[in-house]
């Protein structure tokens, strides 16, 4: 069980809901809660905004495609025994 | 992980089958990294196999490793199992069977294995998996984005284990209906 309590999308400020929006296209999936990680993101911009745009620069298209970049984060996250 | 897993499948990597063959690949390049950096500096109280007395089975083996991996020097994971014939051709088999091109291209999962090797903080993995990378055709850039992602989700993992987070990303990838290789639907 999370230890913190993660708010509605609604209990957020403007800002944070573009930043929904972009998650929503960023899965390519119409979410009806945005993923507990983007709501844990969104909590702080000044630093969920750069991390976020970090990890989308990472993630883009280039040498390795997208999807075969989604299957290296899978590994990172398997080996840090992270179900999430 | 299953967000990850959720999205390579939205992403077009929708069969299980390629993420059996991942799974493969971490695991056996764990195997390989356990050895490497755990036997590695043990010096004569446990010494690699190579030399001119190398049992000829045991050299057999490693004229396949030198073969597929293109160089003169068998890797101290290998090496280091050289004491025993018949286990280092069965590990081998497996090492061989995994990291072929299959489903996955032997290109992506040298990446997955220097994804794993940073993340376990493998000395070894690192310098192995990096320089097969770039033997295979992997330039600068494409290290440096399996880096960035590397880094990037050791970030988003301890964030999501620190605050206990649940996975809420599995549900929206889709199922793979097909049977085991060779079986049949149910």
């Amino acid at each position: 069980m999370p230890t913190v309590r993660l708010r509605d999308a609604s209990e957020y400020p403007e800002q944070a809901q573009k930043m929904f929006e972009l998650s929503k296209a960023w899965f390519n999936y119409d979410f009806k809660q945005p993923p507990a990680m983007s709501r844990v993101m969104a909590w702080d911009p000044e630093f969920g905004g750069p991390h976020g745009r970090a990890m989308k620069r990472a993630m883009g298209p280039g040498e390795f495609t997208r999807a075969e970049k989604e299957m290296v984060a899978a590994v990172v996250s398997g080996v840090n025994a992270c179900v999430y | 992980m299953e967000a990850h897993t959720a999205a390579g499948k939205l992403q077009g990597l929708a069969e299980d089958a390629l993420w059996y063959e991942a799974a493969h690949v971490v695991g056996i390049t764990n195997a390989l990294n356990v050895v490497a950096d755990g036997l590695g500096g043990a010096g004569r109280l446990f010494s690699p196999v190579d030399g001119p007395g190398t049992p000829p089975e045991v050299e057999t083996v490693y004229a396949e490793i030198r073969a597929f991996y293109d160089r003169k020097e068998v890797p101290l994971a290998f090496r280091l199992l050289g004491h025993d014939a018949g286990y280092l051709a069965e590990f081998w088999a497996a090492v061989r069977h995994a990291f072929a091109d299959n489903r996955l291209s032997r290109r992506l999962k040298e990446a997955l294995a220097f994804a794993v090797s940073l993340t376990s903080r493998s000395t070894f993995g690192a310098a192995f998996h990096l320089e097969e990378m770039r033997r295979l055709g992997v330039g600068e850039r494409g290290v440096l984005e399996v880096l960035g992602v590397t880094q990037m989700f050791s970030s988003y993992t301890k964030i999501a284990d620190t605050l206990q987070l649940e996975s809420d990303m599995g549900v929206i990838a889709p199922v793979d209906s097909t049977p085991a290789p060779g079986g049949r639907a149910s």
